[in-house]
Formats: C-alpha cells, sequence, structure tokens
C-alpha cells in the first residue's frame, strides 16, 4: 500500500519553516519595536503623564508647537547638524580611503588608527575633547594664544553659542569617519583595474581618474554612506549630551534631546513629546521614501 | 579532522553555556546598593564603601518574616548619615530591612520620576531632591499625602507649609540646608587680608575677593568662586524677601550679575565657560587650594571635614586640621545679616508602596526628633533645627574652632531656592538658558534679564 503523503504540501512545509526562522526576531521587533512605535502614534494625539488617565487631545499637541520657541531652534538646529555633518564626514572619509587604499607604508597601522575613534567610548573620548577645547586651559586655546589671537577673540568652544555647534559636528566627524572609510576602502577595491589602466591609456591624470572614474563607480556606495549619516544624524543624542548638554541657551538643542526633556525633566509631557517624536518620524521618513526612489536610479542591481 | 572540530564545537557549547549561567548568577550580588553613582569627581571613601557592601550582603538573606523597605537615595558612597539612620531604626525595629537604592544624584529626580511611573514600582520611601521635580511627581499623583494628624510640625518652623501644595502635604521635611560662605583662611593669611565677617554687604565682599585675587600665570588665587549653578549667583537676589525667583521679572537680578561678571573679566573668579565644559565639581575647586572664598550649601560641611580627616583634601589641611572657616552670606543694604536660602529635601511615601504604614513609619522617624539628632551627629543640619542641634554640630570634631565659624550657623530670615509653582520645571529650564548666556558672555547682563523677562513671562500667561 501506498504510504499516504502528509495533508501539508511540501510547498507549504517549506513556508513554514522559512517563517520558524524569522519569527522569533519579528515576534521581537513587534513586541519590543512596532508595538511601542504604534502607542507613540496614538500618543500623539493624547495628554498623559504616566499616571493619571491618558485623555484625548486631538491635535492639540501638533498645534502647541508653532508656538514652541524650543522646538524650532531644535528643528532648525537638527538639519544644520545633518547638513553640516554628513558632507564633512563623507569628504573625510573617502579621503581617508583613498589614501589608505594606495601601497603606502605602514598602511594597517594607519587604517586601524582611522578606526579607532568609531570604536572608542563615548564618554571618555568626549571628556578628552572638552578637555582639549575647554575655552580656559585646552590645548587649542593655548595654541591659538600662542600664535597671537587675543584673549577676548579667543572662541569658548562648547560654552559658546557661536562655536558649540561648530565643535560638535568636528567631533563627529572626527568619531564616525573611521566607519565610513572602512565602507568605502570596501567599494574602493570592488572597482576593477582595467578601468584605470583604460584612463591612462587615454592619458587622464588623477583628478580626472578621480572625477570619471572613482566617483561614478563608487556612486552606490556613497548613496548607501549618505543616506546611513542622515539618519544618525537625526537621531543624535548622546554626542550633544556629552560635549555641550544642548549647548548654551539652545544652540546645540537637538529633536530627540528637546523630546527627552519634554518628556522627563520639565514634567512628564509624554503626549506632546509623542508629537514631537511623530515629526522627526516624517522627517527620516522622508529621507528614506528618497532612498528608496534613488535605490532604483542609483544603485546597480 | 572531522573528531576535532567535533570536539571544538563541543567545547564551544559548553563555555558559552557556562557564559550564559555565569551572568545570571551575578544579578543578586549586585543589588540596589551599588556605589557606582553616576556623580561627578566625588572619590569614595574606605569607610563607607565597607559599611555599604555590608548591607548588600546582609540585604540577600532577609528572611521571610522581614519587610524589605526600599529607599530611593543617591550618591550612598559621600553621604555620611544614610547608613547611621537605617542602623538605628533597624536596631528598634528588628522585622524591617531598608534597602538603598541609588539613582545617581545627576539626573534623580528624571530618574525617579520614570521609576515612579506606572502603577508597579517597588520604591516605598522616595527621598525628594528639588522642588520642581517635586511639583511634578505631585502633579503625576505618585506621591502619598503626609498623615499629619499625630505629627508635631513646629519643629519645622513653618516648612512644611512652604511645601503644601493644594493645601495638602506631600512630603515631610527631612534636610534643611542653608547657603554660608566657605573661605580658606591660608589664602587670607598669605595674602595678609583680613578675614571675612558675619556681617558684610555686597560691596564688602567684592572688595575683600579683589584684595585676596592674585592673577600671577601659575599661582592664580581666586578671591571668589561661584559654582555654575544658577542658584549660585541669581540667588543673592531674593535675599531681601521682596523677590521670589518665579517672578517673571528678574530686573532685581542686574547688581548681582553685573558684580558677578566684572569679577571674572577681572580673573577674581574662574571663567564659567571653563568650569562648565570641563565639569568641575565645586569640592574639587575649594580643595586645590586657589580659592578665597566660595558661597555653597551647608551640605558641603560634613563632606569637607570628612574628606579633611582621611587626609583627601591635603591642599586646604595641616595635619589633619582643616584651614577653612565660615561667615554668613553677603547681603545688601538694609537687609538683615544672616538672610540666606535654603533648600529642603524631604522624605516622601510612594502612593503604589505595598507597605506603606512600614514606609510611613520610616519617613517619621527619619524626619522626626530622633532621626533629627542621628542626622545632626554626622554633621549635617536635619529639618529639625533647634538651637541644640546648631551646637552639636558646631562642636563636632573637624568644624572650625572660630567664634565666627559657629556664629555663622545661625541664620535669620531663609528663603527658599525655588517656591511651590507648577511651571517651576519650565521656570528652572528658562533661568537655566539665561544664566549660562550672561555668564559665558553671549549677552549682557541687560539682554540676559530681557531675555529671562520675555521668556518666563510667556511661559506664565
Amino acid at each position: 500500500m501506498k504510504k499516504r503523503k502528509s495533508r501539508i504540501s511540501r510547498e507549504t512545509r517549506n513556508n513554514l519553516v522559512a517563517y520558524s526562522f524569522i519569527a522569533p526576531n519579528l515576534i521581537g521587533f513587534c513586541i519590543f519595536t512596532l508595538g511601542p512605535i504604534i502607542f507613540a502614534f496614538t500618543l500623539a494625539f493624547m495628554a498623559w503623564d504616566g499616571n493619571n488617565p491618558i485623555q484625548f487631545v486631538g491635535l492639540e499637541n501638533f498645534w502647541a508647537l508653532k508656538d514652541d520657541t524650543r522646538f524650532k531652534a531644535a528643528f532648525i538646529n537638527t538639519i544644520v547638524y545633518a547638513v553640516t555633518t554628513v558632507p564633512l564626514t563623507l569628504a573625510a572619509a573617502l579621503g581617508l580611503a583613498i589614501i589608505l587604499n594606495q601601497k603606502v607604508k605602514g598602511r594597517d597601522i594607519f587604517r586601524t588608527i582611522g578606526f579607532f575613534p568609531y570604536v572608542a567610548s563615548l564618554v571618555a573620548v568626549a571628556a578628552v575633547w572638552n578637555m582639549i577645547f575647554s575655552p580656559g586651559a585646552g590645548v587649542v586655546n593655548v595654541l591659538l594664544t600662542n600664535l597671537g589671537v587675543a584673549r577676548e577673540y579667543l572662541p569658548k568652544w562648547a560654552a559658546d553659542p557661536d562655536w558649540a555647534m561648530f565643535t560638535v559636528v568636528f567631533f563627529s566627524v572626527w568619531k564616525s569617519m573611521g566607519y565610513y572609510m572602512v565602507i568605502y576602502l570596501a567599494g574602493l577595491q570592488g572597482i576593477p583595474s582595467d578601468l584605470y589602466e583604460a584612463g591612462n591609456i587615454d592619458g587622464a591624470n588623477a583628478v580626472q581618474k578621480f572625477w570619471y572614474i572613482t566617483v561614478p563607480q563608487l556612486r552606490p556606495t556613497t548613496f548607501f554612506v549618505v543616506i546611513m549619516l542622515t539618519i544618525n544624524c537625526f537621531k543624535v543624542y548622546d554626542i550633544i549630551y556629552m560635549i555641550t548638554q544642548g549647548g548654551p541657551g539652545t544652540s546645540t538643542l537637538v529633536l530627540v534631546y528637546h523630546i527627552y526633556q519634554t518628556a522627563f525633566v520639565t514634567g512628564s509631557n509624554y503626549g506632546y513629546a509623542s508629537a514631537i517624536s511623530m515629526i522627526l518620524f516624517l522627517m527620516v521618513l522622508l529621507v528614506t521614501i528618497v532612498q528608496f526612489k534613488g535605490e532604483r536610479k542609483y544603485a546597480n542591481s | 579532522m572531522k573528531n576535532k572540530r567535533n570536539m571544538l564545537s563541543l567545547l564551544l557549547v559548553l563555555v558559552l553555556t557556562v557564559a550564559l549561567f555565569a551572568g545570571c548568577g551575578q544579578e543578586d550580588e549586585q543589588g540596589s546598593t551599588g556605589t557606582d553613582s553616576t556623580t561627578t569627581t566625588e572619590t569614595d571613601t574606605t569607610a563607607d564603601d565597607a559599611t555599604t557592601e555590608d548591607t548588600t550582603s546582609e540585604d540577600s538573606s532577609a528572611t521571610s518574616d522581614q519587610t524589605t523597605i526600599k529607599w530611593a537615595v543617591w550618591d550612598i558612597a559621600s553621604t555620611t548619615y544614610y547608613q547611621p539612620l537605617i542602623d538605628v531604626y533597624e536596631a528598634t525595629n528588628p522585622d524591617v530591612k531598608i534597602e538603598m537604592v541609588d539613582l545617581g544624584s545627576q539626573d534623580y529626580m528624571t530618574v525617579l520620576g520614570t521609576q515612579l511611573s506606572g502603577s508597579d514600582t517597588d520604591l516605598d520611601v522616595v527621598t525628594i531632591k528639588d522642588i520642581p521635580g517635586y511639583v511634578n511627581l505631585v502633579a503625576k499623583n505618585v506621591l502619598e499625602p503626609v498623615d499629619t494628624s499625630g505629627l508635631d510640625l513646629s519643629g519645622y518652623g513653618g516648612m512644611t507649609e512652604q511645601i503644601e501644595i493644594n493645601d495638602t502635604l506631600y512630603a515631610l521635611p527631612f534636610r534643611s540646608d542653608f547657603w554660608l560662605v566657605f573661605y580658606n583662611k591660608t589664602v587670607f593669611d598669605e595674602a595678609g587680608v583680613d578675614y571675612p565677617t558675619n556681617d558684610m554687604t555686597f560691596e564688602e565682599y567684592d572688595a575683600l575677593a579683589r584684595e585676596v585675587s592674585d592673577d600671577t600665570l601659575g599661582s592664580e588665587v581666586y578671591g571668589s568662586h561661584y559654582h555654575v549653578w544658577r542658584s549660585a549667583v541669581q540667588l543673592f537676589g531674593i535675599l531681601d524677601g521682596e523677590h521670589s525667583i518665579v517672578d517673571g521679572n528678574y530686573d532685581f537680578l542686574k547688581p548681582y550679575y553685573d558684580m558677578v561678571v566684572a569679577q571674572q573679566e577681572d580673573m577674581i573668579a574662574q571663567d564659567y565657560a571653563t568650569l562648565k565644559t570641563s565639569n568641575l565639581h565645586y569640592s574639587g575647586a575649594f580643595a586645590q587650594g586657589n580659592i578665597g572664598m566660595m558661597n555653597m550649601g551647608s551640605w558641603f560641611i560634613p563632606t569637607l571635614i570628612e574628606k579633611i580627616q582621611t587626609g583627601e583634601y591635603s591642599e586646604i589641611s595641616e595635619g589633619g586640621n582643616g584651614n577653612w572657616g565660615l561667615v554668613k552670606y553677603p547681603h545688601a543694604e538694609g537687609v538683615e545679616p544672616g538672610s540666606t536660602l535654603a533648600t529642603i529635601t524631604s522624605l516622601s511615601v510612594a502612593s503604589a508602596s505595598s507597605n506603606k504604614e512600614i514606609a510611613t513609619d520610616f519617613m517619621n522617624f527619619v524626619c522626626g526628633p530622633e532621626g533629627a539628632e542621628v542626622v545632626a551627629a554626622t554633621g549635617t543640619f536635619p529639618a529639625i533645627k533647634t538651637d541644640a542641634v546648631v551646637d552639636m554640630i558646631a562642636s563636632k570634631e573637624g568644624f572650625p574652632s572660630d567664634d565666627a565659624s559657629a556664629e555663622a550657623l545661625k541664620t535669620s530670615n531663609t528663603y527658599l531656592e525655588m517656591p511651590i509653582h507648577e511651571k517651576s520645571a519650565e521656570i528652572e529650564v528658562i533661568l537655566n538658558d539665561g544664566h549660562d548666556y550672561i555668564m559665558t558672555g553671549t549677552m549682557t547682563v541687560d539682554e540676559g534679564i530681557a531675555y529671562m523677562n520675555e521668556e518666563v513671562g510667556k511661559i506664565l500667561n
């Protein structure tokens, strides 16, 4: 007698096996990430302080945004931070990668040195950074004084509203360029060398080779780096907290910092903080949509 | 080859499993009395470390018929009076174990607010560090109203009325500190200048600071030191009792800001921007021995005494005896000497606690006359401040022996640093910003005050 086949077809069984592999991650994601996100979205239309009953307030939270000077400052600062950090980090990472892709002596050591800031503990590095840029006794200001800059014109770096953002951006670029340098190195090593040989035959000099061969070949990598950088810049909090704590006044107040203060420091305004978080979410969503559209256009399949 | 690979993978699985269980085992030992608080540069004294560790090992063996009360505090390692209070209470109540939970001093009220969110909290007694956080907690309904029917509130000198919200008391005052001027006798001796007195006007204080300063590079002496808190400067203005920090109009701060900013520019006081970015704690600054006078709260007295005794603050002591003294806060013309700022630290019971009666009993003990004696014995000022308590502190070993210092402990009028106000937390943010702007020189004093007037006005309307 023919053995009866299991009622579940092979295809279904294969599907079940596949689902059971991704189930743990998916369940974890739903409970710990998706659930709270949906809760935050609903909270944006409510008023809640964590203990008293939740009250529905409709669009009142969003309406209050237009009078919140700190929110406006945070919004602008976040965009300024992103717009300055992304190109600078990109240029630094690309420059480092190109230099360290050549056959220079001690190349591996330099690659490690370039990657080290990314790996180092943020707290330790930020403390040292503050010491170096200390307005009174820091190395940088001592150097500037020796170069002849008068005491009144010395910038106060992290304690100076005009220079605080620069200090933070500088720190951010220095800290993360190692990571993107590694990504660019991988991208550079994926460029076939016969393209450069063809360029040599055509009589291209180094600059032309860079612009017409390296840059176009690196387009998918650059695209990925830009998107990663932008999204990370919108989410920045720890760097701001360690270096300036929101800056003198509101000069380095960013959206995530403002959300934290609204939700936990100046009274438990969870509803209003969720509304600001939604604005941040929409900003990041915009960037992601641009990525998806551009992926088809720029990335090789 | 295959055998070797099997052996290797088996070994890896074994190692990972052991590591997994080893990680589980650590949890109980750490407990909640960890000495790793997120504070500034305070270092632990070995004496305090030993006592705290003893408690940790005792706690994990609490028997089943004992109730454990969790007490939220900060800076266990550098606070001298927590353990004595617990010891006395546990001796008279053997069926109760008090376990301290250190939430760190830096963001204490924020962490506490988060811990008390929701109805499931295991904190029973909480220490209230500042008024804006207290107002927020009451608004969230997480603090149990105090049953004052059996208590004698007269010992608090009217303080309990100042912390009532909607005519209900939600916390009992536990410690009450006030601000004084700490001065370094060696600095004054070397400059040949008379010590500060208990009756100085602000002009005299300013002149004294300038006399004793020295700005030679490499051996600077700073006549005055203002810690980066806005209260170190702004609260000079409320000493006449006619203004409050939640008024909405801050023009009364101008003369004090003018004085301090001028001192900063003339290198009489250290630069605010440098202090802020270097996170220099006021204790570290004073201990360096190059500061003439520093205005700070009385909570610094026991820390100062202890660190001099252990030899840690060798720059300001000789052979274990400190070279520092105290005088009353300077006062404006026509204001009574001894008028100063007060801060209250209070205790409250969490409304979600499951041991409310025992927690309330512990709170009443700590904030009552018996607790006050224990606290005073360590050199800290309890909320119940009688003459006997003040004398006990003044006669404590390590306290400056001169009469002026003992006299400095007697205050005339005390004003709360931050009065109860429903928007106090938001106002605090603006005032901190304004202080930042003025002290870093971004805005002139007038511009900074105008900024504070405008922004706080928006909040109050």
